[in-house]
């Protein structure tokens, strides 16, 4: 939600943006890997500053930027965005600075 | 006599502890039930002609709990007379032969207690956050539930 204050506007003056870009308001979000995928990525998690509004696949194409390796999964993983399942695709993502996206492997609990 | 309160609970706990089928039993045990019934999962020592050392396993744990109330909420409108849920997911190592997951249900009758069980533990291997690892002598797999439907059917 934004406050009155911060109306959508290009400008960097928003808080989390990047200098680097100007065309869209950008906002740090927690990124958690799991299982295979923090092994590729050599992490378990990390702050990343990606656009507010995504789509799911534009969210991994800037993760994988990151992360190379990841690619080796790409048919195999889901997202966890505030702790709900979403597929690579299509999917507009609003997101807000602090949230948690979760790389989420093929599960094997049980 | 008054009657004391049996509010249905969900217990619901990941841990790196070896799992008690004691503890979780007692759990849901309540004088309004005649039935708990139990699920546990175990870890076998082969897999696929290899030898498994033994399993590990992580959970994105924040998650994996709220997916587990979930499956209790499910399993309430499902079966309403169930009185008490129980889940224990262990995490880390476990050696072979000992309990990866404990699922105990009460209900007065034993039919909605045994099928709330076998509920239970399918929707975990399809939905819970929580990944097993088995190392064998030489190396290790990263397993994937069939239940799973994001995983690759082929490997």
């Amino acid at each position: 939600r934004l406050s009155p204050r911060r109306r959508r506007r290009r400008g960097p003056a928003a808080e989390g943006s990047s200098p680097r870009d100007g065309d869209s308001m950008r906002c740090q979000v927690s990124v958690l890997y799991f299982a295979r995928s923090a092994e590729l990525a050599g992490l378990r998690c990390e702050t990343l500053s990606v656009p507010r509004e995504i789509t799911s696949l534009q969210l991994w194409e800037e993760i994988v930027k990151v992360h190379p390796r990841l690619a080796l999964i790409r048919d195999q993983v889901v997202f966890a965005v505030r702790q709900e399942y979403v597929l690579l695709g299509d999917q507009l993502l609003v997101l807000q600075p602090g949230d948690e996206v979760a790389i989420i492997p093929p599960i094997s609990g049980g | 006599m008054e009657e004391s309160e049996d509010v249905p609970k969900d217990f619901i706990k990941l841990k790196a502890e070896k799992l008690s089928v004691d503890e979780v039993s007692e759990l849901v045990v309540s004088p309004y039930c005649g039935a708990v019934s139990l699920f546990i999962g175990t870890t076998r020592n082969n897999f696929e002609g290899k030898k498994v050392i033994h399993l590990e396993y992580e959970a994105y744990t924040s998650m994996a709990e709220t997916e587990i109330k979930k499956i209790c909420r499910d399993v309430r409108q499902k079966w309403p007379s169930v009185k008490h849920i129980a889940v224990h997911h262990r995490l880390g190592v476990v050696p072979i032969t000992e309990a990866s997951v404990i699922i105990a249900v009460s209900s007065p009758h034993r039919a909605e207690s045994l099928e709330a069980v076998m509920y239970c533990i399918n929707t975990l291997k399809a939905s819970v956050p929580i990944w097993k690892k088995e190392i064998y002598e030489d190396e290790y797999s990263w397993k994937e539930n069939k239940e799973c439907f994001w995983a690759n059917s082929e490997k």
